[in-house]
């Protein structure tokens, strides 16, 4: 074990327990971030104390007294007296943050010794892997790989402080544009469903896909994993190779037709399925969409009364409403409105059962505007497509492609599939007992100011909470500083890329020194700043290039479909279910019936998945006889009137 | 050289005396009880009680005498860098007005590799001693001295009178004493690398004491400081004119019990609108292998040690940054 170099402390720079300094050689291969041992000198009660720290300031000097002796030195010259016989001294003088100390007690400043490159088993006790990487009770996540000079070791995150239920959550912070937020989320979920131990149970994630084509491919190999790629794939003993099981959700356009995601050249179509919801669903999650300030306690009385009283069952009132109603579907709410109103309006009625006759105005038009807002995911007919609630799959990714809604039915899918997944895992029996809930831009969801919203105290929620259950939110944002300060905080594990020097500038990078911060500021692709609860201080690692195609590169590949027609559409639609279905045969099948109609009877055959999926769908469609060709009734000719008699009729 | 005393624990500090003296033990004393005081900062940032400047006539060795050469373009050439330090402390024995002096001497060569420097065979020589009248001292505090196994230079020359004297002048002595080994140690460094290395050395101060480098070509001695100018009448005005890269027709020194040497005075910076001294050094080589070809030679090498410059040293304008590094590297280590 080589020399790096030795422990110095001076009056002015102190060691203390918490921090040391030492000094190497000038080629010496330590830099920010380097993960140092200290053999102390001193026995301390009959052994000498091992101390383990990471580079976080440098500082380089010479034997130059004030800048003005080295101008003097050169005659004010900058470019003179190149050839000086003699470097000048030159000092290069680290320090460190410690790591840990063993033995740990007692705690002591880090006192004189020699300076030695951490080895692989060195970076382990120093980032306190050896507790979690022990044989047999192995709970190690390979997170990247720490190198400096000629070591490379594998960096672990403990499964317990990951996904539960020690800690949980893992925050990623990073500028935009440099894919490390997106890729390092990728490469984790494949480390995490090559390495999490089966015995703590089975786990699936849940991305939310809010821009662009991001987490689109992530069952397609990557377009160029250069061999540096695969040796740390290797190295970490993750396979290189993109996710198996990806189950791709998206509601439809608002036309309809065709499902809205970037996902949609028909190469790709297998595993993406539609997601709808009828009233029952979107009703349970209405103040997500309902502004409050709009709803008022009355309006909110009503909507209560109709999630209890109204929907899902047969309701009568003889004296306002014309007939029984079972709404089950925001057209049938639509209709049950009407017909209220029309009974108020026709007995002059001001209030029903309570509630003013303006309120219920409100509260329809609200309601029923629902249903535009998020057209392509609320049906009005109550079609349900949903995730595969009580049937997730161990290591599946189901993906749903949220990117180009509105932000109303981005909350909408979000909340109501998060609830999901939250009562299922209370209730086990979702499948699997941990779910990862990616999500980006948590500073538009999250955000540390603005309107309490829903989605906001849900992610609190999440966070506070989630670890018990088995919910763990992966999150993403470029200003960590933007996000409300108890979701970053619970996360137990916070990952950074590149940062942008004024959030560096931020109180909550404080605790990071002047040029870890410099270093997080200039960080390469796939380079990471980890926080981690086992780990006293921050280290830098390189992950590989995640093994999937990239969104970019996707969408050149498979380009997007062109726009369908109606018959395009079903046909498309159906043959994932049944590939004997041709455009001729839809043809011939719609040719009669209306549009709102043959998408209800797609939506509803998709729903069922019927072994004979054309006579099923035909069966949707109401009967309609062709008109056939009638002969005209022969004409009978006038009677010709005589020309010489004008009443001879 | 090793150092004069050594204890089993392995501290050669003056700490480390002071302690064995208090510990050691002999009959009719108590041990622990106070031996000696320090008496104030190290002798070396006292003024020394110097000899008075003087001129010093000398025999011309080049023709054109009293004339200036420019010597050409700077050439590197040095391997290594010699100079040594010294550091000393008086101490005082209770009601006892006579000086008991701890020097501590080192010196060091430093090579360059790579234009980096390193100390050469990779270790300074370092020498710890006491000085003192030893007839002067009270038998008890001698025989202190002995049981903690701590030997006593003694300043008084083989017979001189032991009686009581000022003790400023045993002062004196003691650090004349502690100068001379310091120049033991420069000296036998000198040597070593004569005897082995057949490179130029850039010796700090005057070359005709160093035994057998003085008579090597190896050696080149650069003296700073000028109390003793060998000039005379107008060959002083020709020194103190030296234009930046001349020097002076060299000369011949003679010292009584030392080694001849061919000297000469070299300008290193351009001295208008400073003292004449500025940047004047005066050079001594082998006397043997003297030729006005090799004074220029030998003037170019030093030229090109200028840079880099020494500063912060008040003594920047005629010192070498390898002789510098020899002193702070032995700063760092006494």
């Amino acid at each position: 074990m080589s020399i790096l170099g030795r422990v110095v402390a001076t009056e002015r720079k102190p060691n203390t327990p918490h921090e040391f300094h030492f000094w190497t050689a000038l080629d010496s291969p330590v830099g920010i971030g380097t993960i140092v041992k200290v053999v102390s000198a001193q026995p301390v009660s009959g052994a000498l104390p091992v101390v383990y720290g990471v580079v976080v300031e440098g500082f380089g000097y010479t034997d130059v007294e004030t800048p003005l002796h080295e101008v003097l030195g050169y005659d004010g010259e900058p470019g003179g007296d190149l050839g000086a016989p003699t470097r000048r001294t030159e000092i290069r003088l680290y320090s460190a943050a410690v790591l840990r100390h063993v033995p740990e007690e007692p705690l002591q400043p880090v006192s004189m010794g020699t300076v030695h490159l951490a080895s692989d088993e060195d970076v382990a006790v120093a980032l306190r892997m050896d507790g979690y990487l022990t044989p047999g009770a192995n709970t190690g996540i390979p997170v990247g790989l720490y190198r400096s000079g000629a070591t490379a070791s594998p960096v672990y995150l403990d499964a317990d402080f990951l996904l539960g239920p020690e800690a949980a959550h893992l925050n990623i912070s990073g500028v935009s544009g440099l894919a490390t937020k997106t890729s390092a989320v990728e490469w984790l979920l494949a480390s995490i469903f090559a390495h999490f131990p089966e015995k703590k149970g089975r786990v699936a994630a849940v991305c939310f896909n809010v821009k662009g084509p991001d987490l689109c491919f992530l069952d397609q190999p990557a377009a160029k994993l250069d061999d540096a790629d695969r040796a740390l794939y290797e190295r970490l003993d993750v396979p290189a190779e993109p996710f198996k099981d990806v189950e791709y959700y998206a509601p439809y356009t608002a036309k309809g037709y065709a499902l809205n995601t970037l996902r949609s050249n028909e190469a790709l179509a297998h595993n993406v399925k539609p997601l709808t919801w009828g009233l029952r669903e979107v009703l349970q999650y209405a103040e997500v969409l309902l502004n409050k300030d709009d709803v008022d306690a009355k309006a909110d009385a009503l909507i209560d009364f109709i999630k209890e009283r109204v929907v899902d069952q047969e309701f009568t009132d003889p004296k306002y409403l014309t007939s029984a109603h079972r709404v089950q579907s925001f057209g049938e709410l639509e209709r049950w409105f009407r017909d209220l109103l029309g009974g108020m309006e026709k007995q002059n009625a001001e209030s029903w059962r309570t509630h003013h006759v303006a309120t219920i105005r409100k509260v329809r038009n609200r309601l029923t505007n629902i249903s535009t807002r998020c057209r392509g995911l609320v049906t009005d007919d109550g079609t349900v497509s949903d995730l595969p609630f009580g049937e997730f799959r161990d290591r599946a990714v189901y993906v749903v492609d949220v990117a180009n809604l509105e932000a109303d039915a981005q909350d909408l899918i979000f909340s109501r599939i998060v609830s999901q997944l939250r009562e299922h895992l209370e209730k086990r029996d979702l499948g699997v007992e941990h779910v990862i809930v990616f999500v980006d831009e948590l500073n538009k969801y999250a955000p540390s100011d603005g309107p309490d919203t829903y989605v906001r105290a849900m992610l609190l929620d999440i966070a506070e909470r989630g670890r018990y259950l088995g919910l763990v939110l992966f999150a993403a944002q470029q200003f960590r500083s933007q996000v409300h300060r108890r979701v970053v905080g619970n996360s137990g594990t916070a990952l950074f890329g590149r940062m942008d020097p004024d959030e560096l500038a931020t109180p909550g990078y404080a605790t990071l020194s002047p040029a870890t911060r410099t270093k997080l500021s200039t960080l390469e692709k796939g380079q990471l700043l980890v926080r981690h609860p086992h780990f006293s201080q921050p280290v830098f690692v390189r992950f590989p290039r995640p093994a999937v195609l990239s969104g970019r590169e996707g969408v050149e590949r498979f380009p997007q479909a062109p726009e369908q027609t109606l018959e395009e559409a079903i046909t498309r639609a159906l043959r994932a279910l049944d590939n004997t279905v041709t455009l001729e045969w839809v043809k011939d099948a719609v040719a009669l019936a209306e549009e709102e109609e043959v998408l209800r009877a797609r939506n509803r055959t998709l729903q069922a998945k019927p072994e004979d999926v054309k006579a099923y769908f035909r069966a949707q469609l109401k009967r309609r006889v062709r008109s056939e060709a009638t002969g005209n009734p022969p004409r009978q000719p006038l009677k010709k009137s005589p020309t010489d008699d004008p009443y001879g009729f | 050289m090793a150092s004069t005393y050594d204890f089993a624990e392995g501290g050669t500090s003056i700490r480390d005396a002071l302690r064995a003296l208090k510990n050691a033990s002999i009959p009719g004393d108590e041990p622990g009880s106070s031996i000696v005081t320090a008496a104030g900062p190290a002798l070396e940032l006292t003024p020394a009680d110097t000899t008075p400047p003087r001129l010093e006539p000398v025999t011309p060795i080049e023709q054109q005498t009293n004339s200036t050469r420019s010597v050409g373009e700077p050439v590197v050439a040095f391997a290594a860098f010699l100079d040594g330090i010294q550091t000393s402390h008086a101490y005082y024995a209770e009601g006892n007005s006579t000086p008991i002096v701890h020097g501590t001497v080192a010196a060091v060569i430093r090579q360059r590799v790579n234009r980096t420097l390193h100390t050469w065979r990779s270790v300074p020589l370092i020498s710890h001693a006491f000085h003192a009248p030893v007839a002067l001292l009270t038998p008890r505090l001698v025989a202190r001295f002995h049981a903690a196994n701590i030997p006593i230079e003694d300043t008084l020359e083989p017979g001189d009178a032991p009686d009581e004297r000022h003790p400023m002048e045993l002062l004196a002595l003691a650090r004349n004493a502690v100068q001379r080994r310091r120049e033991a140690l420069e000296i036998a460094l000198a040597e070593s690398w004569t005897d082995s290395e057949k490179e130029p050395l850039f010796i700090d101060g005057g070359i005709s004491a160093a035994g057998r480098a003085s008579q090597s070509e190896f050696s080149v001695g650069v003296v700073k400081s000028h109390r003793t100018l060998y000039a005379a009448g107008d060959s002083l005005k020709v020194i103190t004119g030296l234009d930046e890269g001349a020097r002076t027709t060299a000369f011949e020194i003679r010292p009584k019990y030392r080694s001849p040497v061919a000297s000469w005075y070299l300008r290193l910076r351009d001295a208008r609108g400073r003292d004449p001294f500025f940047g004047l050094v005066r050079v001594e080589v082998a006397r043997a292998s003297f030729t006005s070809e090799r004074a220029d030679e030998v003037s170019r090498w030093i030229l090109a040690e200028r840079s880099p410059v020494s500063l912060p040293d008040k003594r920047w304008s005629t010192m070498a940054y390898g002789i510098r590094d020899c002193e702070e590297y032995l700063r760092a280590l006494v």
